[in-house]
Parts: C-alpha cells; sequence; structure tokens
C-alpha cells in the first residue's frame, strides 16, 4: 500500500506539472511582450514595422494618389463613382473608399509604433550588447522622421489632428485635436534633428552610421531607408507647407549641395519613365520611398498608381480607373521640345513616354509602369513600383519655387532650368537634342507659373498634385473659389464619422459640417 | 479496491496542487446510454427483439445519465436515428434540420458537402464573421469522441472571406445514420455539463449501434435522384432593356447617348453570344444522382464481440455539376478478459471527396487575383460550354480524411467504477488545384493545401454508487479530462507557371545546386508560401454527487474547473457549479391516475465557461507580422525582412482578459397522457452569456481599429416544445401519429463592453435590449421625382443624407429625428436574421405494412436582405470598381426576384439610393417546406418464412423537398447565410426521388 501511495504520488506530480505546461502554450502567431525587446533581430523587426506601417498607411485603398492625384486633379474616372465624387471635392459621399480615406487610423498606428520604440529600444540597447550606440541613434532618427512624416501626411489631409507623442499602452484616452501649426513645428524640428544624425547612405562607412547596418551591405538598404537628405528634403516640404520659403532655401540647398555624396542623379526621362527606372525596386535616386520590390515578393496587385491608371494596351485592364482626358493633357503639355509628351501640330505623338493611346477614348497614363520584374508581360497586373515620396527633382524645384516668392529671381530661374535640362531636350520629332530649351517668360508664361506648371507635369501621378494646388493658390491668390477653400477649410478632409463616434472629443471640420 | 484507493487519493492530491480548492471532478465520457425514448414512435419494431441479446457494455459505463440522470434530461431531445437514416444526407446537419425542438439547422447551399451552421438556443454572438459562426456551433459527441471543427484562423491571410482555405468540406460528413442507435441533442447545462466549455452552446450527442453477440448482417442502400427546379432565363437584352431605363431618365442628355460609358458586352445587340438564346442551363443545371450502399457485421461472445460496417454514400447537386463522395468504414471490438475490466476501441474512419462549384467568385477568392471583369460569362450555351470545357485542363481536388478513434478501459468493481478514455479525432484536408491560362487572362494558376485539425483527449472518471436503502441513494463521479487541440495548414501557391502542361510547382530537387528547393515552373517571385498552426489544450476536473429520493426526487450537484490555454494566465481558471433537480409528479402522487400517465417536472441552473478560440487573447499586449493594407493582406515584410507591429486591425489585446461564460436556467416538464397517447416536452429556459469578448471600436488615435474588452452579454430565451400525439394508435390497422416539434428563442443584448449602450460595428448597429441580429436599416417610403420635393429643413438647407443634398431620383429615407439630415441616427433595427420560431411538423401513417410519413420544416419571424437585387439595380457601382464584388455569375442570366417592387432611382447619384442597407430590400423570409415524403413497406412478415433469420426488411420510396411555401421574392430563402444577406450564391436544394432497402439478418 505505501508502494501505491508512493507511486502515485511520483505520478500526480507529474500529470499536475504537465497540467501547468499543457495551458502555458507560447503562441506561434504573435510575439507577447516578453519575448519582444530582446536582441538586435528584435529592433529590426520594429524599426522596419514602422517603415512597413507607412507604407501600408499610403498604399491602403491607393491613398497616396487618390489624396495627391485624383482630388480635384487632372485625372477623370470612367466608371468608378467614388473617385468621381473624390475628383469633384465630394468627400462625404457614401462610398467605402471615400470613407476609408476619412478614417486617419491607419496613420496613428505609425506614431503609435513609433511612440512604443522610442520607449522601448532601450531594453534591447541594455540586453544585446550587439546592439551599438550608433545603431540606436540610427534607428531612433529614423522612428523619430517617420513619427513627424506621419503627422505631417495627416496635418496635410486633416488640418488639425490629435498630438499624441507617448503609447499609453493600455490606457487610451480620448485626445482632442491640436493645432495644425504647433503639429507642424514639432515636425519640421524632428525631422531636422533626425536628419542631422542620419547618414547620407547605409552600410559604406558613412561617419555617422559606420560599419554593416545590421549587417547587411549598401546594396540591401539603398534607398529603402530615410538617409541625411531625405530627411532634408521632406523637412523642405513641411516648411513649404507652413509658407516658410526661407527655410525652404536652407534645406533644399543642403540636398542639392550633397547629393552626389548620396548617390544620387537627376533622372533623364527614359530613366523616369522606363519600367526599371527609377520607380523600379530600391534605388538611392528614390529620395524617400517606400519600396515594393518584386525580389522580396512585395510586389501587390493594389497599392500603386498603375493598378489605377493602366489599361489596355499595356495591361490586360479594359478600362482604366483614372485617366487624364485629352483636352487636359494638351492643354498641361502646351510646350514644345518636351520629352515627356510631345505632339506636334498635324496631331502626331512623338513622345509616348507619359501617355499611350493618346488617341483613343482614353488615353492611358503610363508614366509608371513597373509590372512584375519590369516586364512588359501585359498579361499579369502585379505592379512593383515605389512609392516614391520625393526626389531630386521635387527638391529643385521647391528651391525654385522658394527663391521665386522670396523675389531671388534668377536663381529662381536657375533652379527651374535644372530641371528643364532634362526635359526640355527633344526635337519636334522625339530625338534627344545635345541642347534643352531654357525657362523664358514668352515662352513658358509667369516664373510662379512656370514652376507649378512644370511640376505639375513632372510629379504627374505622383501625388502631388492637390498639395501643390494649394500652396499654388495661397502664393498667387487668384482663384477666388479655391481662395475661400482654403480659408474655410474646404482643403481638408472630413473625419470619418467612425472616428466621431468613437471619440467624443472631436469635432467635425467645420466645412463638412 | 487497490485501484480506486489510488485513484480517489490522486485526485485529492491534484486538487491540492493545481490549487482550485476541493472541487472534484468528472469527464466528458459520454455514456452509451440505452435511454429509450418514447417520445417519437418507431417506425418498425425489429430492433426491439434484438436490443435483448445485445451485451450490456453500459454497465461499465459511469451511471450518469443512465439511472440517477434520465429523469433529469428532457425527454424532447431525443430524435430518431432510424427515421433520419432514410434521408439522403450526407452531413449531419441535414439530417438533423427540423427534427429537434431548439436546434436550428442552416443549409445555406444545396451544393453537396459544404459548410452548414447549427445554433441551439439561438446565437450567443453577433453572426458578422467565420469566427462567431465557429465560436457558436454546438459540441457533436460520437461515441464519447467530441469531434474537432475546422478553426477559422486561416482566414486571417484571406483578402475574400467567403470560403475559407483547403476542401472547405462540412466536418460533419462523417456521420453513417445508420449505424447510429440514438441522437440526443442536449441543450440545457444540466445535460450539457459533462462536456464542459466546449459544450456551452449545446451538445449532440451521438451514439453507434452496440455490438451483438450472436451474427448479425444489417445492409442498407438507396438510389435517388436530384432534380433540378425549373429556372426563367434572361439574355443581354433584357439586362439592355433594364438598364436603358435608367439611363433614358438620368443621363445628361435626357437619353441614352454614345458619350455614356456603357458595357461592350451589352453596346451590340448583334452579339449573339449575349443577344442571343440564353440556355446556359442546359450545362449548368442538370439531374445527379444520390446513392448509398451501407454493410455491417457483428458477432463475438459476451466475452468479446465485435462491430464492422463499410459504406459509399454519393451526394449529387443539381447546379455546376457539384457533388460530394462518402467511404467509411467503422470498427469496434469490445472485450471483458475478466468479470470486472472491459476494453472498447473503436475506429471511424471517412474519407469525403468534393466536387466543389465553378463560380467566377469563389475561384477568384482563392487565386486572389481580379483579372478584368467587364463582360460577364455568356448566356449562351455553346460559349458557356466551351468556358466549362477549359476547367478539364486543370484540376481542383479536395479530399478529406476524417478518422476518429477511441480506446476505452472500463473496470467495474461493484459500487466503484472506473472508466479510462484515451480518443483522437483528426481531421485532414488537401486541396490541389491547377487553372490554366484560358480561365485567368492567360496567367495560370497553381495551388496546394494541406490542413489538419485534430484533437487527442484523454479523460478519466471514477464513480461511486452508494445505496443506503430503497429509499436513498447516493451516486458521486470525480473525473478529469485532457484535450489538446492542434490546428495547422500549409499553403502555397502560384502564377504564371511556363505551361498549361506542368500543372505543379516543382521545386529543384539537387540538393547541389544554389537554387535548391526553389521553384522553377512558376517564378520565385510569385509563388507564396504560408503556414501556420495554432493549439489550444484545455484541461478540466469536475465532481458530480446526485441523491436520489424513492426514484421520486433527484438532484445532482456538479462543480468544474476548468483551464484553457487560450486565456490568459492570471485568469486560467473557471470554476463553475451546476445543479440539476426534478420531480416525479407520476411517481408522486399520480400513480393511480389513469389519464396521466407520465409527469415529471425537472430543473437546472447553472453557469460554464465559454474558452476562448483564438490563442492571441492569452498573450496580452502583443506584436504580429502583418503589415498589410486593403487588397494585400499577405505583405510578407518590409525591404525582405519579417516585421513586427503591434495588432492595429486585430486589436488591442489588452492584459486581464476575463473567461466569459453562460448562466442559464432551464425548467422543463414531460407528461403524457392517456396511456402514453400523448406526449410532451416543453422546456421554458433562459440563457445568458456573460462577460464575452468584444472588439470595441476605439484607441484610432493610437493606430487600433478595435479594443478587445471583456462585458458584452447576450440573453436567448425561450420555449422549446414538443408534442406527439398517437391520433390512431398503432394498435389499430391504420395508425396516425403526429408530432410537432419547435423552438420560439428571443435574443436580446444585455450588455457592452464598459457599460456603453450602443455600438457600431460595420454597418451592423449592437443596442443594448435589441437583438444581435437584427438589421440596421434606412426606412425607404418612395422616390423624390423632383428637386422641389425635397423638403427644406429650418435652417433653409435642403435635406442631405450624410451631408450630401438631396435631389430627384434619390430615395425618400424617413428623417425619423426630424433633423432634415439623414444619416446613422435615421436608422432603425429591425428584423430577425435568424427565426423566432422554427421547428417541424411530422406525421406518420400507418397501415398494415404500410408506413407513410410527411415531414414538414419552417422557420417563422426570419428576415432576410435581397442583397442579390440590390446588387443588380446597383450595376454602376458594382460594375464601375473592378472588384470582387462585380463578378457575375452565370446566374446572373437567371431571372428571380420582382424587379417591379424598386423604385427607378439614379444609379449614379453619390447618395447610393441602391444601398442594401434599407428597408427596401428587407423581405418576410419565413417558410415551410414539405421536406419528406416517404412511402414504406414492412416486407419483415412475408420474407421471414424463407428467411427464418431476417428481423427486418424494409423498402421505401421518397420525395424529398416536395415544395416551398414563403412570401421570400427571390430564391429559397433557406439559402442565406448566417448574416441573412441573401447573395444568390445558394444553389438550389434539389427535390430528390428516391428508392431505398434496409435489412437486418
Amino acid at each position: 500500500m505505501k508502494k501505491i501511495v508512493l507511486l502515485s504520488l511520483i505520478f500526480f506530480a507529474l500529470v499536475t506539472g504537465g497540467c501547468k505546461k499543457a495551458l502555458d502554450i507560447n503562441s506561434t502567431r504573435v510575439v507577447n511582450e516578453e519575448n519582444s525587446w530582446n536582441t538586435m533581430e528584435d529592433s529590426r523587426a520594429k524599426l522596419l514595422g514602422v517603415y512597413g506601417l507607412t507604407r501600408a498607411a499610403l498604399a491602403d485603398n491607393n491613398g497616396h494618389w487618390i489624396y495627391g492625384d485624383v482630388r480635384m486633379g487632372n485625372f477623370d474616372s470612367p466608371l468608378r463613382q467614388d473617385l468621381k465624387a473624390i475628383i469633384k471635392n465630394d468627400l462625404k459621399a457614401s462610398y467605402p473608399v471615400v470613407q476609408e480615406l476619412s478614417n486617419w487610423r491607419r496613420f496613428y498606428a505609425i506614431v503609435n509604433a513609433a511612440n512604443i520604440f522610442l520607449e522601448r529600444i532601450n531594453e534591447v540597447k541594455a540586453k544585446d550588447p550587439r546592439y551599438t550606440d550608433n545603431n540606436m541613434t540610427v534607428d531612433v532618427a529614423q522612428i523619430r522622421f517617420l513619427r513627424a512624416f506621419a503627422y505631417f501626411y495627416m496635418v496635410r489631409i486633416w488640418g488639425d489632428v490629435p498630438f499624441i507623442t507617448s503609447s499609453r499602452d493600455g490606457k487610451f484616452e480620448n485626445v482632442k485635436r491640436a493645432d495644425k501649426n504647433a503639429i507642424l513645428e514639432f515636425v519640421q524640428a524632428e525631422m531636422v534633428a533626425a536628419a542631422e544624425v542620419l547618414p547620407y547612405r547605409y552600410s559604406v562607412n558613412d561617419i555617422q552610421q559606420p560599419g554593416q547596418y545590421y549587417n547587411e551591405s549598401e546594396g540591401r538598404w539603398n534607398g529603402t531607408l530615410v538617409r541625411k537628405l531625405s530627411a532634408y528634403a521632406v523637412a523642405a516640404q513641411v516648411a513649404a507647407w507652413q509658407g516658410k520659403y526661407a527655410d525652404v532655401t536652407v534645406y533644399t540647398k543642403i540636398v542639392l549641395d550633397n547629393y552626389s555624396r548620396a548617390a544620387m542623379a537627376y533622372s533623364p526621362t527614359d530613366y523616369l519613365a522606363g519600367r526599371r527606372g527609377l520607380f523600379f525596386d530600391k534605388n538611392n535616386n528614390q529620395l524617400f520611398a517606400f519600396g515594393f520590390i518584386f525580389g522580396h515578393q512585395d510586389a501587390t496587385f493594389v497599392g500603386n498608381i498603375e493598378s489605377l491608371t493602366l489599361a489596355e494596351p499595356i495591361v490586360n485592364k479594359n478600362l482604366p480607373d483614372i485617366f487624364v482626358p485629352k483636352d487636359s493633357i494638351l492643354s498641361i503639355f502646351k510646350e514644345a521640345n518636351d520629352g515627356r509628351f510631345n505632339i506636334d501640330s498635324t496631331g502626331i505623338v512623338h513622345s509616348q513616354l507619359y501617355f499611350t493611346n493618346f488617341l483613343g477614348k482614353y488615353p492611358i497614363f503610363s508614366k509608371i509602369k513597373c509590372m512584375q520584374d519590369g516586364s512588359s508581360d501585359p498579361t499579369f497586373r502585379i505592379f512593383s513600383s515605389a512609392i516614391l515620396f520625393t526626389r531630386l527633382e521635387d527638391v529643385t524645384l521647391l528651391r525654385a519655387e522658394a527663391l521665386a516668392v522670396l523675389g531671388e529671381r534668377q536663381g529662381a530661374i536657375d533652379a527651374l532650368n535644372i530641371v528643364r535640362t532634362f526635359r526640355y531636350n527633344v526635337d519636334n520629332v522625339g530625338a534627344t537634342n545635345s541642347s534643352y530649351i531654357p525657362y523664358s517668360p514668352e515662352r513658358s508664361g509667369n516664373l510662379i507659373d512656370a514652376i507649378f506648371n512644370e511640376r505639375n507635369k513632372e510629379f504627374m501621378g505622383e501625388g502631388y498634385r492637390w498639395y501643390d494646388l494649394v500652396r499654388y493658390h495661397k502664393i498667387v491668390q487668384r482663384d477666388a473659389k479655391f481662395v475661400q477653400l482654403i480659408n474655410s477649410g474646404g482643403i481638408y478632409w472630413p473625419i470619418a464619422q467612425s472616428l466621431i463616434d468613437q471619440n467624443p472629443e472631436l469635432v467635425q471640420n467645420s466645412y463638412w459640417k | 479496491m487497490r485501484f480506486i484507493a489510488n485513484i480517489t487519493f490522486l485526485g485529492l492530491l491534484c486538487s491540492s496542487t493545481c490549487s482550485f480548492g476541493n472541487a472534484a471532478r468528472s469527464a466528458c465520457v459520454s455514456d452509451i446510454s440505452s435511454f429509450k425514448m418514447s417520445f417519437q414512435q418507431q417506425t418498425d419494431s425489429a430492433e426491439e427483439d434484438s436490443a435483448k441479446l445485445k451485451v450490456d457494455t453500459t454497465r461499465f459505463q459511469p451511471k450518469s445519465k443512465r439511472t440517477v440522470f434520465s429523469a433529469l434530461e428532457s425527454k424532447g431531445n431525443d430524435v430518431d436515428p432510424k427515421k433520419l437514416a432514410i434521408f439522403p444526407a450526407i452531413t449531419l446537419q441535414q439530417y438533423l434540420k427540423g427534427e429537434a425542438a431548439g436546434l436550428y439547422v442552416q443549409e445555406s447551399s444545396g451544393e453537396p458537402g459544404t459548410v452548414q451552421n447549427m445554433f441551439i438556443r439561438g446565437t450567443s454572438q453577433p453572426l458578422v464573421s467565420p469566427r462567431e459562426q465557429f465560436a457558436t456551433q454546438p459540441l457533436v459527441v460520437l461515441d464519447g469522441i467530441p469531434l474537432v471543427g475546422e478553426h477559422p484562423f486561416a482566414y486571417d491571410i484571406q483578402q475574400f472571406k467567403f470560403d475559407r482555405i483547403g476542401p472547405a468540406t462540412n466536418s460533419l460528413s462523417n456521420i453513417n445514420m445508420d449505424n447510429i442507435e440514438s441522437v440526443q441533442i442536449l441543450k440545457d447545462l444540466g445535460a450539457t455539463s459533462v462536456y464542459g466549455p466546449k459544450g456551452v452552446n449545446g451538445v449532440i450527442l451521438l451514439t453507434s449501434k452496440k455490438n451483438s453477440t450472436v451474427r448479425k448482417i444489417n445492409f442498407e442502400s438507396y438510389i435517388g435522384l436530384a432534380q433540378p427546379s425549373a429556372v426563367t432565363t434572361i439574355n443581354g437584352k433584357f439586362e439592355n432593356d433594364f438598364r436603358r431605363q435608367f439611363y433614358d431618365k438620368y443621363t445628361a442628355n435626357g437619353s441614352y447617348s454614345g458619350v455614356d460609358s456603357y458595357p461592350l458586352y451589352l453596346s451590340d445587340s448583334l452579339n449573339n453570344d449575349f443577344y442571343g438564346p440564353s440556355n446556359w442551363n442546359d450545362s449548368y443545371y442538370g439531374n445527379a444522382l444520390a446513392y448509398s450502399v451501407n454493410a455491417g457485421i457483428s458477432g463475438g461472445s459476451e466475452r468479446a464481440n465485435f462491430r464492422f460496417g463499410v459504406g459509399t454514400t454519393t451526394s449529387g447537386g443539381v447546379g455546376d455539376n457539384t457533388g460530394a463522395d462518402r467511404y467509411n468504414t467503422r470498427f469496434q471490438i469490445n472485450m471483458r478478459p475478466t468479470d470486472w475490466m472491459a476494453f472498447t476501441a473503436i475506429i471511424n474512419a471517412n474519407r469525403v471527396d468534393r466536387q466543389r462549384n465553378k463560380n467566377v467568385r469563389d475561384r477568384l477568392s482563392q487565386v486572389n487575383y481580379i483579372p478584368d471583369l467587364s463582360s460577364p460569362i455568356a448566356p449562351n450555351n455553346t460559349k458557356y460550354s466551351e468556358y466549362l470545357a477549359e476547367f478539364d485542363k486543370g484540376f481542383d481536388d479536395n479530399r478529406s480524411n476524417i478518422v476518429e478513434g477511441l480506446v476505452r478501459l472500463g473496470i467495474d468493481l461493484g459500487k466503484f467504477k472506473f472508466n479510462s478514455t484515451f480518443g483522437l479525432d483528426h481531421n485532414e484536408g488537401y486541396r490541389d488545384i491547377f487553372f490554366p491560362r484560358t480561365l485567368l487572362q492567360t496567367t495560370n494558376y497553381a495551388s496546394n493545401y494541406y490542413g489538419y485539425s485534430r484533437r487527442i483527449f484523454f479523460d478519466n472518471t471514477a464513480t461511486y454508487d452508494l445505496k443506503i436503502n430503497d429509499v436513498h441513494s447516493f451516486n458521486f463521479v470525480v473525473g478529469s479530462s485532457f484535450q489538446y487541440d492542434t490546428y495547422k495548414y500549409n499553403y502555397a501557391y502560384a502564377y504564371k507557371g511556363s505551361n498549361d502542361f506542368i500543372k505543379l510547382n516543382l521545386l529543384q530537387s539537387d540538393p547541389n545546386r544554389s537554387d535548391y528547393l526553389e521553384p522553377f515552373v512558376f517564378k520565385r517571385e510569385l509563388v507564396w508560401k504560408f503556414l501556420d498552426k495554432t493549439r489550444n489544450n484545455q484541461i478540466s476536473f469536475t465532481g458530480r454527487a446526485s441523491y436520489n429520493y424513492k426514484d421520486i426526487y433527484t438532484f445532482s450537484a456538479m462543480l468544474r474547473a476548468d483551464g484553457s490555454s487560450n486565456q490568459q494566465p492570471t485568469n486560467r481558471w473557471f470554476y463553475s457549479p451546476i445543479f440539476s433537480g426534478s420531480w416525479n409528479m407520476k411517481k408522486d402522487f399520480l400513480e393511480t391516475n389513469d389519464f396521466v400517465s407520465d409527469l415529471n417536472l425537472r430543473a437546472s441552473v447553472g453557469r460554464m465557461g465559454r474558452a476562448e478560440q483564438f490563442d492571441n487573447y492569452a498573450q496580452g499586449p502583443q506584436y504580429t507580422a502583418f503589415i498589410g493594407f486593403t487588397g494585400n493582406l499577405i505583405a510578407p515584410g518590409y525591404n525582405g525582412f519579417g516585421t513586427l507591429t503591434r495588432p492595429y486591425n486585430a486589436g488591442a489585446i489588452p492584459y486581464g482578459l476575463e473567461w466569459a461564460y453562460q448562466d442559464q436556467l432551464n425548467v422543463g416538464v414531460d407528461v403524457a397522457f392517456l396511456k402514453n397517447r400523448i406526449r410532451a416536452s416543453v422546456d421554458v429556459y433562459s440563457k445568458e452569456d456573460k462577460n464575452q469578448l468584444l472588439g470595441v471600436p476605439g484607441a484610432a488615435e493610437y493606430g487600433y481599429n478595435t479594443i478587445v474588452r471583456n462585458g458584452m452579454s447576450i440573453a436567448n430565451s425561450g420555449i422549446d416544445a414538443a408534442i406527439s400525439v398517437d391520433i390512431l394508435p398503432s394498435t389499430n390497422k391504420v395508425s396516425w401519429t403526429s408530432s410537432l416539434n419547435l423552438n420560439f428563442n428571443k435574443n436580446k443584448l444585455k450588455a457592452l463592453p464598459g457599460g456603453l449602450s450602443e455600438l457600431i460595428i460595420g454597418d451592423r448597429l449592437l443596442k443594448v435590449g435589441e437583438s444581435v441580429d437584427s438589421y440596421w436599416l434606412l426606412k425607404n417610403e418612395g422616390i423624390f421625382n423632383t428637386d422641389a420635393e425635397v423638403p427644406v429643413g429650418a435652417n433653409g438647407q435642403k435635406m442631405s443624407y450624410n451631408a450630401i443634398t438631396l435631389k430627384a431620383g434619390d430615395p425618400i429615407w424617413k428623417d425619423l429625428n426630424g433633423d432634415n439630415m439623414i444619416n446613422n441616427s435615421d436608422r432603425t433595427l429591425s428584423g430577425h436574421a435568424l427565426p423566432l420560431v422554427s421547428g417541424g411538423f411530422n406525421n406518420d401513417f400507418g397501415y398494415g405494412n404500410w408506413t407513410l410519413s410527411v415531414n414538414m420544416y419552417f422557420n417563422l419571424g426570419r428576415d432576410l436582405i435581397n442583397q442579390e437585387m440590390a446588387n443588380r439595380f446597383d450595376f454602376v457601382n458594382r460594375e464601375g470598381l473592378n472588384n470582387i464584388n462585380s463578378v457575375r455569375e452565370i446566374t446572373y442570366w437567371e431571372k428571380r426576384g420582382d424587379y417591379s417592387k424598386y423604385p427607378l432611382y439614379n444609379p449614379w447619384s453619390s447618395s447610393a439610393p441602391y444601398q442594401v442597407n434599407q428597408d427596401l430590400f428587407l423581405e418576410d423570409g419565413s417558410f415551410l417546406k414539405l421536406r419528406t415524403l416517404s412511402l414504406g413497406y414492412d416486407l419483415t412478415k412475408m420474407m421471414k418464412k424463407k428467411m427464418p433469420k431476417l428481423e427486418r426488411f424494409y423498402v421505401y420510396g421518397s420525395v424529398y423537398n416536395v415544395f416551398t411555401l414563403t412570401k421570400y421574392t427571390g430564391q429559397d430563402p433557406e439559402l442565406v447565410s448566417y448574416t441573412g444577406y441573401d447573395t444568390g450564391y445558394g444553389m438550389q436544394i434539389p427535390r430528390t426521388y428516391m428508392l431505398g432497402v434496409k435489412m437486418d439478418f
């Protein structure tokens, strides 16, 4: 009997031990806090997670282009009622895409992930000796930049937004909207602070980032992360949006003086519109971009300009979601010798880089067409173009704009001509010349108009147009209707009803009440 | 005796070390009870005689319900498997539809072998996605094996969630009703409590036929023909005429003109494909065979006996060449090496092959790529046949293996009994696909899926009977149960293979090459691979004490401790009590009453934990690899590295989540009058599922869609009634038994997390005090014919919808709050997606050896949203977007619904006049069906002269789904999923004619 008692004791000790073990399952689907901030691999996953969230926020429902290009822009839509509503600035229309784009949640995911990162990264530093001071400095700078970027993007869309700089994990208090100008001050300061500690490039022994970044060589990082000049370039946009043009000249000068250190160059028109050109894969000329890299299986069916604009004959889709009507094309591309689009007096199109099938009912906007691995196979509509937020031409034209506003006319013309060098260099049958046609008021109109027209042509389909329009009308104050739109807050999007329902502190933008 | 001492001691030990107080334990061992129901009339009586011959292995079962508890159970719970067995069903749900009060079955498609839903006593959660559907299904227990379902975690990688990836075969296709001895539907906690948290939604108990000690053979077979019902087909002209009305009324020029964008396929009226004969139905619909052959043999001795059965069943669908084939085999062996020990082993193995539909939507959601959808499939049969022929160049194989195994050891030492069961349910599925280039705009597609759901369990129970005298007797049970569930899948798909002849995603097999294991037929970058696995373990300890006073009063108290790995470590265990009692009034004071032949009052009250189904809730704040976005949920990483971010899309998971639980009170009475000629069983219940998790929209400024919180409470209360009357008793030459079972259920949301009174989730409103299956709709009152008709409010502004000024051609929606603005506050909760009343009405007639049964099935107080019609009228928006909603199936060319019911709104208006959530599309979905009409003849007596060993020889002919009575204007109102939105995707449930035979000898 004693033996039995003893044996059973042992047996049940085992069973109960097993009991606890059986109920403690470490999920293979999610990672809990305990296993989250321990090693360098954790910090890399979290850092790139913030990038991934930013990419998702911009790509969601093709938001980056719908906000930037479709809203009151050059594009029209043959069939999509939701896009037609947005084109008309009818932003309360009851279509899922319109409602989704009124929701800022996905941008706050970036902010929250960044806040958590800034609060927790010390733990990795303490636990993993491989994680160096410099690595942490550079990581933190990128995260601060991305958080500032998310706020910049939101302020452009909604104006005043709630301003949150800590994770407040577990106690998610509802927050009021904060003044947009104050947020933009914060954004600009954060970006400049980040710019100061970021390297020109990664894994090339930059003085500010010695050695291999996360043990990967430069090829892995080219064009994918925020670099010093990316931060200054976006800071220039922030300053321009605020109307602080003096700051724009400072930041743009840093970029234009140093771009060769970042292994960058201006893009020829062929490269700009090439299937394996500027937008393809990752490269240093993507000054600040989020890649959908084919080789990494990132290519997607949606979340890119191609899914909106391309159709027959470029890809096997009947009608494009959006297109630029012929009249608009002709009125935008009025100047001759333009390599992007070139039509002669007999109506023959010599350059098809921007538009294909110009003579059809719906000209196809085909400037960006990175299909699969850069092939021309029209049968599978998976795209690999990066979401390119800024590039050298943008910085140059911003500088021209700033100088023009500040009255430094010659400096502005010089900057404008840098971009023109690469664009107005074809003859009237589309062959490339060795020289280019510089700016002259007779050909291109007054300087401010010429700069903004150039921006319209250069950045078509890159999500710039709407913000350029706002800045333009703020400068020239000519179009009473648009000025009224600016003054009444109509340039902002309505806040999604679902957000107002869940946060009683929020008040709808007055224009959309 | 030593065993028992051991066990009791160990029990005490474990209870103290696991620190859950002095809870005793009991396990979910199904009692293979032979509680003979007197409720439904038997169609034959041969079985009765043979029952005496059977070896009584039940004496080795704990006396859980067999004696003490039979008084505690409703007599309306039982369904006669013999009657069910003549139905040509392939799934358990089909067998049980309309057969038991309180069990509501949804057969949302007539496609054989697809997933169907069951709800016992209403739903405890708002049914918006497969998650809730999974969480509300009852537990099915087959011979003591709690069957595992198919976990919905795979939906996480699916852009389009119509069907789960994999074969999506109904995992309850594994029941061969000819093997089943008894079916019980357990609803109240008194009955379900032994099955623990997994049985919180109710339990369906299936018990197989027992082994026989003399050689017995059974043989059953049927053959049937399923016939499609006639449909009205339409062609391009019909659609063109329909659309022109809108163009003529609302386009800029006042009538249709060339500048309007008009679909190409309707533009050319000379195009014979679209404007010619619409005879696609010749290829789509067709007669289908349903047949089944089953045979079994049983034999042995008192000491050792066995039963072995094999069978095959084919169920054909009448649409799209669908069908399902099942091959099943079952083996059971009982052994009694000594007088006090018994051993049982069971294996039940099934193979189910399914021929799936060829719906464009389902194919594209599998392929996850949307080709240009501007033209639908042409209604012309020649074209359609060409299209169908393309499928032959590829394959779509769906196979499932469903295997249950069990080993049980029983020890009987008189008053002590000990029972130990080890079992397994393994349910695996394969789906292999190749779609040729011709089906997807010159891109071919290959996919392979393998996944399984597996439950391993180990149950122990010890019982002790204490009979003090004839007056007082006690029964004690302690038990433990360990359940280990694993769900896993491996899945890969690839686009653009090099040609249509190599249909496999081949990998480089030479280990010396640098591209070892890389795909080479399909591009590496266009091959996506997924592995996922989730586990869920549950441990339970139970104890129960029962007391019986002279067979008049019975009381039972149970205490459970359940631990689940899906609950957070701080709240891992849940302790719950269940009490039940019964009072046999007949025995107490009506013993001599001739009028009342049975009167038994029952009551049970208790609490049961409700464990979560997803393991992420146990982890607290967490990080996931998800960085996808609308249209791309599977973004693998950033710059080729995996990422970790908070679960912003899925919702914030805080620490401190608690168990959800159910409180249920059930009071029932079983009564019989006039020598059992009138039998009734009525149960009144009130159950409330409390403290359930809900993702509450919130924390958007912290990036989250929702915050997951405890606190949702949903009550279901109602009545289950079953009444059966022998109008003409079976002793007469002509007999007639009529029985009615029905459930009335009222659903009510009692509380939301954080004391909220209402919550908007998507296009649904959850409002405390209302039911969770209601639709949230605008009230439609006509059309504004001119701009002048739009009312002007006090502020001088015209009436608006969500800040869009209404114009001519927009709907008049009722302005409930009178602010001249139509928005969410003008929506009301109306209708019910689940019926208020559902049940069956069965009549059995007998004349000599003839039997005739007429079974009807009905739903009352159920409402549907006719989304199919909304889609038709909303063609402008659905075709403008090239997405999954723009898909038009071949059945687009079938005329369904009543077009004249709907006003001609301006479909281009941004106020979305044909949005589905308005009462314009709400319809009464109540119906009555004549489900079975069956005529049988018992040849036993006649044949017995020639074959003396014959016990039963029964032949029958039946018609199923004879007719449906309904006011609903769309398709069959049954063909709608749990959401209540009729998308038109349900395939006809066909009328089937059948001949069958059943033999035992």
